[in-house]
């Protein structure tokens, strides 16, 4: 080789890196830059209660946010995992099982012999977000056999993958419109049964699954299938802001951030650690918010009017509603609430006609309007 | 290899690089150009302006997922028999510049790795078993040329800079560009105008931090983009920071007017989506809901709507706060950009039908294969070399197995779960090209059944990965109401504003059409299908599109060029179907005579209903 100097270390540097021990592959993945603070972001507030509505009742089945472009939406969902609660794990378990579900899943498995649910070390962790890159192949999304270990030690060990760290948490997609469909096919049957089934080299795995779907994209650029366009409890829309007092708070805000962000998290700090206490005191007071059969009456009736079929649609507006009440510090759910929250619940299961000028949201108000008017009028 | 300062021309796209070396968070420059311009010469001469051993990638256009993104490198897998990571092309370019030429062309998946790259300044690899994070903060330059086609608009919000379209250097210019081509500059010159050069840019990024700029600055450059309608909140940022450094370049320590200006030619103005209002009215925000309507598409009819001179007294009215003597600055950059810039900037199509083609060079990539996944052996083709990935770690195992098992010793052990299928990106469906005739009388009714049968398409069209385009054809010209796209919420946007009356420009829409199917096709169409509402008679003939001062055309000249026009189409495999809505007793025949040149089927359909043309296009 006649090569000259600079060019030799070109190719040294070139030279692919082993990959690293998992342990460590995990600690940095968690290490990947500060996120804007949730606090801070300006305006968006439809897409902000979706959000929030969803970590206090995750069975709400997470977040559709379509909108324009450059309006924050995956700087919001990112923001997001700073003011989770917390939850109880295994301690080290993959699939962020509670102990109840671990016993249920492992016991008698290891040789027959029972667990002592006294042995089993628990832990807090903040409510995991999972991101699921567009380019993510389906051994990765889905897990596969850890090749590592089965070259080292010779066992055939699952090595699991993006749905077993969404378990109990989020799981997001950027520019959800533009997935693979073949992962699209995996979400849909992950999502229905709330568990992930892998066959692979001779070894069989189920575990469970259950995740707060958060996806965003651009309708623009492609729409979303209708099956998994319904999955979404929330179907959030997102504009662009043109209010200019708004507009010059956010660039001031990003460039203060962009300059110093550690001093403009602590900034922030109290009003963050503020909104994750809210949060989790609606968390708690969730069991407790009742709803009358009035309220649901009308709920009923305006799905009916609307045309919406099956009964995804009522059931999402009970349980997004209470969400709402909770978060109001209430433990009655009001028509009010109702109103609030019920177009964001059906916006993207109104049946869809070519020529209809009227916009989802507008429908959705007049039909309610309606209802209300009944109400008053009884 | 030409450096940066002697390049001749192009000074509006050398700006717009230095304004990024001096503030790499501007994200990127893009820069459209025609064929011959020098652009990506250009681009590439960006790195000697930067500071020494940046790292500067060239993204092949061909490229695939795991090249981008990272993956198994196979090889040193093989040789070591553990698991080793290839950094993809975006990694690489951490730290430095991303260039893409004809960044029009690239792939959409491709175009949406790079996106999130730059959402997030790393890449995820969650791959073939790999689960890792590489940092990939990178300067994306992208030069292309608009008759190819537009870019994703999803990736210019990212992109900071957008350079206004120069469709040619001037001769005097080129003249220079060729006696440096030839090596009569002195290699000294170059090298201490250089230095000067990259003294500046490090001095202004030096300089960068101590820049300031007021509130009332940010409200104007703000007020611009809302008047301009330009779509997102990312944008302002963008503007501001090019407003700084723009400050910083000239060592000054305040934003001035001119900073502002520069920001908005190289920000905002690419970026319009209509013509600004100078009156109070523009003040009153649209409401919120809507985005506002897109420009009347009436080149001609420019100097009408141009803002008729009225005193400012009215501006005293105005609720916003917003200094007007700033704002009236702001206006006067815009209107002094915006009559040329507006109309040929690359997100407005209609200038595609003027611009030569150079597609068909590119039509290769039909059916690329991108990815492999997991699939039967028999469902699909094989990819050999990621199914040997996913076999080669197993070997030493399966070897051992296989020989405890006592059977024959083999080379290589592949076993079902190894074998990975090719996926081929846009097995698309088929792109519909509804071309409408939107001339005479009888216009208003084709618009609205066309209208109606494109929403209806695409309501279905999910399924089938189909693409609807609409072109209109009326006045002079063809023109491209709708390109190819998906988006419901698009059509409807774009498709609200449809102009009617006039000639009838039948063979510039054939000729557009083809266009745009050509264009397509380097996209990963495999079908098109022009589906024509009209009667058939043309009279305004391509020649006078083209040559306004070409004398009117005879029956016979106009019949042949749709002739010969007609026969290209066919030839090159484009499917058609002629819908006739006209009253039976006006037909003359032309347009079974047209269906039939095109080797389509005819349809008459008086009154058709949008579902009829849904069928009759679904049914060929």
């Amino acid at each position: 080789m006649t090569q000259t100097e600079p060019v030799a270390k070109k190719t040294a540097a070139k030279k692919p890196v082993a990959a690293k021990a998992k342990a460590e592959s995990a600690v940095k993945k968690k290490k990947s830059g500060l996120a804007f603070p949730f606090t801070a972001i300006v305006g968006q507030e439809e897409m902000k209660l979706s959000l929030i509505l969803n970590i206090i009742d995750p069975r709400i089945g997470g977040v559709l946010v379509m909108g324009h472009r450059g309006t924050g939406k995956s700087t919001t969902v990112r923001a997001l995992a700073e003011v989770l609660p917390f939850i109880e794990r295994v301690a080290g378990d993959t699939y962020n099982r509670t102990v109840e579900q671990y016993l249920e899943a492992e016991d008698g498995k290891k040789g027959g012999k029972a667990i002592d649910p006294a042995t089993l070390k628990v832990e807090q962790i903040p409510v995991p977000v999972v991101d699921l890159p567009l380019g993510a192949t389906e051994d990765r999304v889905c897990g596969t056999i850890d090749i590592e270990q089965a070259l080292t030690s010779g066992v055939k060990a699952f090595e699991p993958g993006l749905l077993a760290q969404a378990n109990r948490g989020f799981l997001y997609i950027d520019e959800v419109n533009l997935l693979d469909d073949h992962l699209v096919d995996v979400l849909l049957d992950v999502a229905a049964s709330g568990k992930n089934v892998v066959e692979r080299e001779g070894i069989s795995i189920r575990h469970p699954a259950r995740f707060v779907l958060v996806g965003s994209g651009n309708p623009e650029e492609g729409e979303l299938r209708p099956q998994l366009l319904d999955r979404f409890g929330l179907h959030a829309r997102i504009i662009t802001i043109l209010d200019i007092q708004k507009r010059v708070a956010i660039v001031k805000l990003r460039r203060e951030f962009d300059e110093n962000p550690d001093a403009f998290m602590e900034k922030y700090n109290a009003e963050q650690q503020a909104l994750q206490q809210k949060i989790q005191t609606a968390k708690d007071l969730l069991p407790q918010v009742t709803m009358t059969d009035e309220v649901l009456t009308d709920i009923a009736k305006l799905c009916m009017n609307l045309g919406i079929d099956g009964h995804r649609g009522e059931l999402t507006i009970t349980r997004t509603a209470h969400a709402h009440a909770a978060y109001k510090g209430e433990t009655v759910v009001t028509m009010q609430h109702v109103k609030e929250i019920a177009g964001l619940c059906l916006r993207h299961r109104l049946r869809k006609d070519p020529l209809e000028t009227l916009d989802a949201g507008e429908k959705i108000d007049r039909e309610l309007a309606k209802v209300l008017g009944e109400v008053e009028a009884v | 290899m030409i450096a940066f300062t002697d390049i001749v021309g192009m000074d509006l796209a050398k700006q717009a690089l230095m304004l990024l070396a001096v503030d790499s968070e501007l994200g990127g420059v893009v820069i459209p150009s025609a064929v011959g311009s020098g652009k990506s010469t250009l681009a590439r001469a960006f790195a000697d302006i930067l500071p020494e051993s940046t790292p500067f990638v060239e993204l092949p256009l061909n490229v695939t997922e795991d090249r981008l993104i990272g993956g198994v490198d196979l090889e040193a897998t093989l040789a070591t028999g553990l698991r080793v990571v290839q950094h993809g092309v975006l990694s690489k370019a951490h730290g430095g510049v991303l260039y893409v030429d004809s960044l029009s062309l690239l792939d959409s998946s491709a175009v949406s790795h790079i996106m999130d790259a730059m959402s997030r300044s790393e890449v995820l690899v969650e791959r073939e078993g790999l689960s890792e994070v590489h940092p990939a903060k990178f300067m994306l330059v992208g030069t292309y040329d608009p008759s190819d086609g537009e870019v994703r608009m999803g990736l210019l919000d990212r992109i900071g800079i957008i350079v206004p379209f120069t469709a040619q250097n001037d001769y005097r210019a080129r003249k220079k560009i060729v006696n440096i081509v030839m090596g009569t500059r002195d290699a000294e010159d170059t090298q201490d105008e250089l230095n000067m050069l990259a003294g500046f840019i490090k001095a202004a990024k030096e300089q960068l931090p101590h820049v300031s700029i007021t509130d009332d600055q940010i409200k104007a450059l703000i007020q611009t983009a809302i008047s301009l309608g330009v779509e997102g909140n990312r944008v302002d940022i963008f503007t501001v920071r090019a407003a700084l450094a723009s400050a910083a370049l000239a060592q000054r320590s305040d934003v001035e007017d001119e900073d502002m200006k520069q920001a908005i030619k190289l920000v905002l103005i690419p970026r319009a989506t209509r013509m600004p209002e100078r009156e109070a009215e523009s003040n009153e925000a649209p409401p919120q809901e809507e985005l506002p309507p897109p420009p009347e598409d009436e080149p001609e009819g420019e100097d009408e709507e141009a803002p008729a001179d009225t005193s400012d007294s009215d501006a005293e009215e105005q609720q916003k706060e917003t200094p007007d003597m700033i704002e009236e600055l702001m206006m006067e950059a815009v209107e002094m950009e915006l009559p040329d810039n507006i109309l040929n900037i690359s997100l407005a199509s209609k200038k595609k039908a003027t611009t030569g083609s150079r597609g068909e060079a590119l039509n290769n990539k039909r059916g690329r294969f991108v990815r492999s996944q997991p699939g039967e052996m028999r469902s699909g083709k094989v990819a050999l070399i990621p199914t040997l990935i996913s076999a080669a770690p197993w070997q030493e195992t399966r070897r051992r197995d296989s020989k405890m098992a006592g059977r024959p010793k083999t080379a290589l052990l592949i076993t079902k779960d190894d074998v990975k299928i090719k996926r081929f990106r846009d097995k698309s469906g088929t792109l519909f090209i509804f071309m409408v005739d939107a001339s005479g009388s009888m216009a208003l009714n084709r618009m609205r059944q066309a209208k109606g049968a494109v929403a209806s398409l695409l309501q279905n069209a999910y399924v089938h990965r189909d693409q609807v385009a609409l072109i209109s054809f009326r006045g002079k010209q063809a023109q491209v109401l709708l390109p190819p796209s998906q988006s419901v919420d698009r059509a409807k946007r774009e498709l609200d504003v449809l102009p009617t009356g006039g000639g009838t420009p039948l063979a510039s829409a054939l000729y557009l059409g083809w266009e745009t199917a050509k264009q397509a096709r380097t996209k990963g169409v495999t079908q098109v299908m022009f589906v024509l509402i009209t009667d058939g008679r043309g009279n305004i003939s391509l020649q006078s599109t083209f040559d306004p001062t070409a004398e009117k055309a005879t029956k016979e000249e106009l019949e042949k060029e749709v002739e010969a026009l007609s026969l290209s189409i066919q030839a090159d495999g484009v499917a058609a179907i002629v819908i006739d809505t006209q009253m039976n007793y006006l037909s003359r025949g032309e347009a079974p005579k047209l269906a039939q040149k095109l080797g389509g089927r005819y349809f008459y359909l008086p009154n058709a209903k949008a579902e009829q043309i849904v069928e009759a296009a679904l049914s060929f």
